[in-house]
């Protein structure tokens, strides 16, 4: 399926791959007793890491199209209260889950089509959104948790589909992969790929060959809306709860993890592995720290000098390149 | 004659400021025509509205004796008016075939029904056009980051012919290229002449115009202040038209 020219291999970036390897042979070697390698840790590392991973992958997506989205901590508790009511109202689960889907791209649409219309830089767009729908959930639900345990647990196969596991594997990862499948596929091999190569690339050549770079920015925006909507209904099954806090950070992290797998800030450049493995590279560090024995609540400090050595890095092999 | 396009009393306005005034000019087949002003003369917002981009807010546009309402740049592109923009047309982190089907990519379906980029087909029929222009790129599935001004100029102006452009409107085709590339580019532009395809050429460079163009529309503040026959006149009396220091002789 790889054919050199693809979008996929000009610009795969070889240096995530080396890190990702580096760091996961170091954390084999130094965790006590190699617990990291250890079966229990990889379940959890496999059930944790989809949460952020999923909607950090459709964030890589955006951010090659040259756009930012600071919305998503509150576009996931807002889909996971909604999903919790609906429950709450005596709707079967996977039906909520349905339902979810339209709120979710309406509340990406929303994020898309003001970023595009004002013109006025993403970043400020949706840290707006960000900000306004995260008053607008703390209000709904005054911050209380809302358990959905009970709803759940009369529908077996629903738990089963989202948060169950084959053997050992957690379903969680076969989700996060296949959202990453799904998305290169969308990015490397479809037209709508080399649109949105073209509009982070140079947005006035791809208008004028008659692309729509509106309407491709706020596709991405869509895309990440629904991606909010399975995480935060993934979470909340986990949790049990719904979790006004629920997502809370992940609006850094995804872009850390982005640009930990080489996406340039700048837009037009990137490569849907690439997302992938920075996704993991930051999980794994988290939890290797953690199995370090480092302490948690500075885990943070590792995590940003992690990011600007790895900021640092991608730069220089970008400007050998140009 | 039929004209292949035909503009009439074309104008433009942007709130108080009229950046078109009733612009009418005309161009056959075969035919390259220097478009000449000073910065701000309007020329760049006339070749908008016949690509595309503007909707003019007076006035017809004819091609091949037709008036066609060109509403966006799709629509331009569809009936044969390909535009090349000064250095804005190519997007540079994709390869040059995906640059040359940017916005018409050529797909195949794969397992009867996803439908996926088929590259080999882009890459053949862009080595096509391109050997017919007689143009080397070293490597079709480069990034166009990597090529030289000329070369880039010639991915465009390959694109438009691949696309079966039937009048072609360079912005400033020349600018920012060695000497060297220069005069390929302007070879390439007599070339296409001679394919029957009309050209228009916005140009600050006087020597480029009066070496490939043969009649030259003058621009100032808006509006067409002269138009020319090449053969019956010299670079002294253009650039006195284009600052406005003669009488104007329509």
């Amino acid at each position: 399926m790889k054919k050199p020219g693809s979008s996929l291999i000009l610009n795969y970036n070889i240096s995530t791959t080396i890190a990702f390897i580096a760091i996961v042979v170091f954390f084999i070697i130094f965790t006590p007793n190699h617990l990291f390698i250890d079966i229990r840790n990889l379940v959890s590392i496999g059930t944790l890491m989809p949460d952020l991973g999923i909607v950090a992958l459709g964030i890589g997506m955006l951010m090659i199209c040259g756009e930012f989205d600071l919305s998503i901590p509150s576009l996931i508790p807002l889909c996971s209260y909604v999903f919790a009511i609906l429950l709450m109202k005596g709707i079967n689960p996977a039906l909520a889950l349905v339902i979810l889907l339209p709120l979710g791209a309406v509340l990406g649409f929303i994020n898309g089509i003001i970023v595009v219309k004002t013109g006025l830089p993403s970043f400020i767009i949706t840290l707006s959104t960000m900000m306004f729908w995260k008053g607008v959930i703390f209000s709904l639900s005054h911050m209380a948790p809302i358990s959905i345990t009970k709803y759940i647990n009369p529908h077996p196969y629903f738990e089963k589909m989202l948060i169950g596991t084959i053997g050992k594997l957690p379903i969680q990862t076969i989700w996060f992969v296949g959202v990453a499948i799904i998305l290169g596929l969308l990015l490397h091999f479809n037209k709508f790929g080399n649109w949105i190569f073209a509009t982070g690339s140079n947005k006035e050549a791809a208008r004028a060959m008659g692309i729509n770079t509106n309407m491709v920015k706020t596709t991405c925006y869509i895309i990440i809306g629904i991606l909010c909507v399975f995480a935060g209904t993934m979470q909340s099954v986990r949790l049990g709860s719904f979790n006004a806090t629920q997502g809370i950070g992940f609006e850094m992290k995804a872009i850390a993890a982005v640009v930990v797998g080489g996406i340039s800030l700048r837009g037009g450049i990137g490569n849907m592995l690439n997302i992938f493995l920075g996704i993991l590279i930051i999980k794994v560090l988290e939890n290797g720290l953690i199995l370090m024995r480092a302490p948690v609540f500075g885990i943070d400090a590792f995590i940003g000098l992690a990011l600007v050595l790895f900021a640092i890095i991608n730069n220089f092999i970008q400007r050998r390149l140009a | 004659m039929e004209y292949l396009l035909e503009v009439k009393n074309l104008t433009k306005r942007f709130g108080g400021l009229v950046a078109v005034n009733k612009v009418s000019m005309e161009i056959k087949e075969g035919e390259v025509v220097g478009l000449l002003g000073d910065n701000g003369a309007g020329k760049s917002t006339l070749i908008k509205m016949i690509s595309g981009v503007h909707r003019p807010d007076e006035g017809q546009i004819f091609f091949k004796g037709k008036e066609v309402k060109i509403d966006s740049t799709r629509k331009a592109l569809s009936i044969g008016i390909e535009t090349l923009y000064q250095d804005l047309s190519l997007a540079e982190n994709l390869n040059v075939y995906s640059n040359i089907f940017l916005g018409r990519e050529k797909l195949k379906k794969i397992l009867k029904f996803i439908n996926v980029l088929d590259h080999d087909y882009m890459h053949k029929e862009s080595k096509k056009v391109l050997d017919r222009l007689e143009i080397e790129i070293p490597s079709l599935r480069n990034r166009i980051r990597v090529l030289s001004g000329g070369q880039r100029q010639a991915v465009a102006i390959s694109r438009s012919i691949y696309w079966d452009a039937k009048l072609l409107i360079m912005d400033e085709p020349t600018a920012a290229l060695g000497v060297a590339e220069q005069k390929k580019v302007l070879e390439l532009v007599l070339k296409l002449k001679s394919q029957g395809i009309g050209i228009i050429i916005i140009s600050h460079q006087l020597y480029d115009v009066f070496s490939v163009a043969d009649r030259l529309v003058i621009m100032r503040r808006g509006e067409k202040v002269g138009e020319r026959n090449i053969k019956e006149t010299n670079p002294d009396e253009v650039v006195s038209l284009i600052v406005g220091a003669e009488k104007v002789k329509q």
